[in-house]
């Protein structure tokens, strides 16, 4: 190409990039395994198998495990009313699905404690009744759905939207009941999408930090998730520990965007609508 | 409007400045690759001053490529390309000069079509370009030429195809190009548009007198529009020629077919002559005694069709009849000939009776073009 | 309990759409819409003096200032980077090219305490970057300043990812058209490119932004978190929850969700016209 910039420019350009990105990106998260690693790998080992730190790990799989399928059935609920159906206020509704992107988490937090707290709108009535969801683990469940609320959905519908109706109305003239388009052609048409969805919403659902942290009351081996257990460690100057636990889920950081970049290379095409976000 | 003496005066010098002479174009031994495929394979060509110069071939066979080397787009990796002898394969984009139309005319779709045609004359270095008011003057007249007067404050999206195409044009002049380079001009238009747009094209090519490159596919186009052609497959040039003689002499079978409106016939020469369908023709290329397989081309109205009793022909049966236009097509199969073949015959025929599907009639060729086999 | 009614469609031959719409409007009033007009609510119940007493308070206007004022400096910080790191990522072909681009998306991935942490353990006086400025007098963590760090972290995929679809799907013969109209490089990325890019940047810039005002987790391990300095507002809506102060919380929160409503509501203009923009090609 005769008219592209010369090698000296792009030259420079990619070398501030990479100076850029390198204390941006790369300089932080190494800073995180050397940190965990500092005194060895005895220490490391020990804050992750000791039992608040196993607690905290269980209860994020638990709530992930609760939150991620939540999402994904709604996903493809929503996704199916609004891609395939043409109705007044879809792009309204749509805005409202993006809602939760543009609270602070702290809010996601508050707003569950301001309806089901001792002092909120429902809180009466559960204390009553012995329902307990405020500093307890459906309190957490409840935040970090809100938080992930738009995964699943914000990959479905463009794609769902591109792909029109046309093979499920053949599908149906064939005789196929509606549950057997949806299982048979629907989900097959967009199944890297609803993985690489659920991809994002597992990473976010198990970092999820600052709704959780307002909701859960921070109750050691009880309401902890890994990155509350983080921010325990840290304030108790446990440093090590508190990389170590940091270096896990930074870890899980790493295999979510592997499997992200590699469902994007290699289905890229079946992805193409979600705008990659 | 005519107007007061010093603007006229510096009307005038402007127009002068415009219609310089033509340039003269000479590509040698141009060559370019991309990896093992050769887009451009050893061109040599020369664009008279003044021409309106078509290249014409399917996709893949270089002429776009070779456009884009023209203009400077795409560099090279042999020959040399000389704008009226001057060496211009080490200019810059901005020192050649050239106006180039881009297939899908590449219109800038943040600027109005008046900020568009002014876009060549704003961004020259500050000693060379016009005042303000100098520019709205030139641009003004240059839609005007196209047309377009009225249309300036208009955003591309805003406008048709075929405006758009004009746009493109006048913003390619509005840097008064050395040449002018069009690659596909009517391709992203419809028929209709098209056919109105190729008698503008030439008159607009008159009016400027620019040495003027269009690339096509569509051989039409080219052999009506073109002063010359030129033929090219797979980064080669297979002929150039009048539109004149590439129909009448086409040099190669592949000329013949690309032309298309041709039946293709396997036949045998001997000593430089080869008979076919009831006539005998001499083998082209000068090849004055060949003897051995060859191949006749013959177009649908060089074949004639003849009574049973004149009966000096072929016999052939009737398959279809076209009967509307001013000649009447007839498909017709004949026998040791796999394809159909199409001939035209005059309407009286056809009124007498004579045609009529699965009907026998003789057919004999007037004229042949005949190819040794290789 | 649904909010909105049933919206009407166009007639179709595919099942379902009132359940699965009846299911998407019942999950979405109860997990987001009717939790968050609680937060509208509560704010009412304060009535207008005391919402505005709450919401005026010096400590909360430090809080918001500080919010968005290190949000829209990490915004625009990301905005002149991720254009850079999108050009470069598009335009030019390097070795690990690839493993860069995925790498840009590791502020999305990377969850926000993690990224805290790792950031004051660089930028802390005895950290790797922190050590080496302290003796300029230069000093990032438990600043301001480091909030500013924290948002350029988290905001940095937001642009790179708006603007780099557009650059990719940008026509070169439009770059290829100003050259041969005799345009110089620079003229033709500034007249030409650029205009194209800025509805893109823009949208990342806005989001970038948003996402920064509501931050928590990056910031308050950098922050050092001192009132009326480096405090942020999400910080303070948990003090004022851990004070049991439910009024205070709420207000600020309040004061929060109008301005990211407002900037949502920015950002779905902006990218309307983005669509607007690339819709016609030719």
């Amino acid at each position: 190409m005769q008219i592209d910039e010369s090698r000296a420019v792009k030259a420079a350009l990619i070398a501030t990039s990479f100076l850029f990105l390198g204390l941006v990106l790369i300089l932080p998260l190494a800073s995180v395994f050397t940190e965990a690693f500092r005194r060895g790998a005895e220490p490391f080992f020990a804050a992750l198998i000791e039992r608040d730190a196993l607690s905290a790990i269980y209860l994020t799989l638990f709530v992930a495990a609760i939150a991620v399928p939540a999402n994904l059935v709604f996903g493809l609920v929503a996704s199916w009313a609004i891609a395939k159906f043409e109705f007044p206020g879809k792009s309204f509704l749509v805005t409202l699905i993006d809602l939760p992107f543009s609270v602070s988490p702290v809010i996601s937090g508050l707003v569950y404690i301001l309806l089901f707290g001792s002092y909120g709108l429902f809180g009466p009535w559960l204390i009553e009744n012995g329902i307990q969801i405020v500093f307890a683990v459906p309190g957490i469940v409840l935040a970090t759905i809100f938080v992930t609320f738009p995964f699943v959905a914000r990959q479905l519908i463009p794609l769902m939207e591109q792909q029109g109706t046309g093979d499920e109305e053949a599908a149906l003239s064939l005789g196929a009941s509606g549950f057997q388009t949806f299982r048979k052609v629907t989900l097959p048409n967009v199944k890297w999408a609803l993985l690489y969805g659920v991809l994002l919403c597992n990473a976010r659902a198990m970092g999820e930090f600052g709704a959780v942290s307002v909701i859960s009351g921070h109750i050691r081996g009880k309401t902890n998730t890994m990155p509350l257990h983080v921010e325990i460690l840290y304030n108790e100057y446990n440093f090590v520990a508190a990389f170590a636990v940091a270096s896990l889920l930074a870890f899980l950081a790493l295999v979510t965007l592997v499997l992200k970049s590699l469902l994007e290379w290699r289905y890229g095409g079946e992805l193409a609508a979600s705008g990659r976000h | 409007m005519p107007r007061a003496g010093a603007t006229n005066s510096r009307h005038d010098r402007d127009e002068a400045r415009t219609r310089r002479a033509p340039v003269r174009i000479d590509v040698e031994e141009l060559g370019k690759s991309y990896g093992d495929f050769a887009a451009l394979d050893n061109i040599s060509l020369t664009v008279r001053p003044g021409e309106l110069l078509a290249l014409l071939g399917p996709s893949g066979s270089g002429k776009t490529t070779l456009l884009r080397a023209i203009a400077g787009l795409t560099a090279t990796e042999e020959g040399t390309i000389r704008f009226d002898g001057e060496d211009a394969t080490s200019l810059s984009l901005r020192e050649r000069r050239v106006g180039f139309v881009f297939q899908q005319y590449a219109l800038f779709r943040h600027m109005t079509v008046f900020d568009n045609v002014a876009f060549g004359l704003r961004v020259r270095p500050r000693d060379e370009r016009p005042r303000p008011g100098e520019i709205a003057r030139r641009v003004r007249r240059l839609l005007e030429l196209v047309q377009l007067q009225g249309l300036e404050t208009r955003f591309p999206s805003q406008i048709s195809g075929g405006q758009r195409q004009r746009v493109a044009l006048a913003r390619a002049l509005a840097i008064e190009p050395t040449v002018l380079l069009l690659d596909e001009p009517f391709g992203a238009l419809d028929a209709k548009v098209r056919k109105e747009l190729r008698r503008w094209l030439r008159e607009l090519h008159t009016e400027t007198g620019l040495t003027t490159i269009f690339v096509t596919h569509d051989q039409e186009e080219a052999l009506e529009l073109a002063d010359r052609v030129v033929i090219m497959r797979a980064g080669r040039i297979e002929q150039i020629g009048t539109p004149a003689e590439i129909y009448d002499e086409p040099a190669t079978p592949y000329v013949c077919e690309f032309l298309g409106g041709v039946a293709r016939f396997d036949c045998t020469a001997k000593d430089g002559e080869a008979e076919i369908l009831g006539g005998l023709f001499p083998v082209g290329n000068g090849d004055g005694d060949y003897s051995g397989p060859a191949l006749a081309y013959v177009r649908a109205h060089e074949i004639a069709v003849v009574s049973r009793e004149q009966a000096e022909g072929v016999p052939a049966l009737i398959r279809a009849v076209r009967p509307f236009g001013p000649a009447i097509t007839v498909e017709l199969s004949i026998e040791g000939h796999h394809d159909r073949i199409e001939v035209s015959v005059p309407r009286e025929l056809h009124d007498g009776g004579e045609i009529a599907v699965g009907q026998g009639v003789f057919v004999r060729a007037t004229s042949a073009r005949i190819f040794p086999k290789d | 309990m649904t909010v909105l009614s049933l919206p009407k469609r166009s007639p179709s031959v595919l099942p379902g759409f009132g359940l699965t719409m009846g299911l998407t409007l019942t999950w979405l009033s109860l997990i987001i819409l009717i939790p968050l007009a609680g937060v509208f609510i509560k704010s009412a119940g304060l009535g207008w003096d005391a919402f505005l007493a709450l919401a005026t308070d010096a400590r909360t206007v430090a809080a918001l200032k500080l919010s968005f004022g290190a949000a829209l400096a990490a915004a625009a910080i990301n905005a002149v980077f991720g254009l850079l790191v999108a050009w470069v990522l598009v335009r030019y072909d390097f070795p690990g090219r690839r493993i860069v681009d995925a790498a840009i998306d590791l502020p999305f991935a990377l969850p926000t305490a993690v990224a805290g942490l790792a950031l004051t353990a660089l930028y802390a006086p005895n950290g790797w970057i922190g050590s080496l400025i302290e003796p300029l007098g230069l000093k990032i963590a438990y600043t301001s300043a480091g909030v500013v760090v924290a948002l350029v972290f988290i905001g940095l995929p937001f642009v790179v990812r708006t603007v780099q679809p557009v650059l990719a799907d940008f026509d070169k013969e439009l770059e290829e058209a100003a050259a041969t109209l005799g345009a110089t490089r620079f003229q033709t990325i500034s007249r030409i490119v650029f205009p194209a890019l800025m509805p893109p940047l823009l949208t990342g810039f806005a989001l970038a932004f948003a996402r920064g005002v509501g931050e928590y987790g990056s910031i308050i391990f950098i922050a050092g978190n001192i009132p009326y300095r480096s405090e942020i507002a999400p910080l303070l809506i948990v003090i004022r929850l851990e004070e049991f102060n439910y009024a205070g919380a709420t207000a600020i929160a309040a004061v929060m969700l109008v301005i990211s409503f407002a900037l949502l509501l920015v950002i779905n203009l902006l990218q309307a016209w983005n669509r607007r923009r690339i819709g016609f090609t030719g």
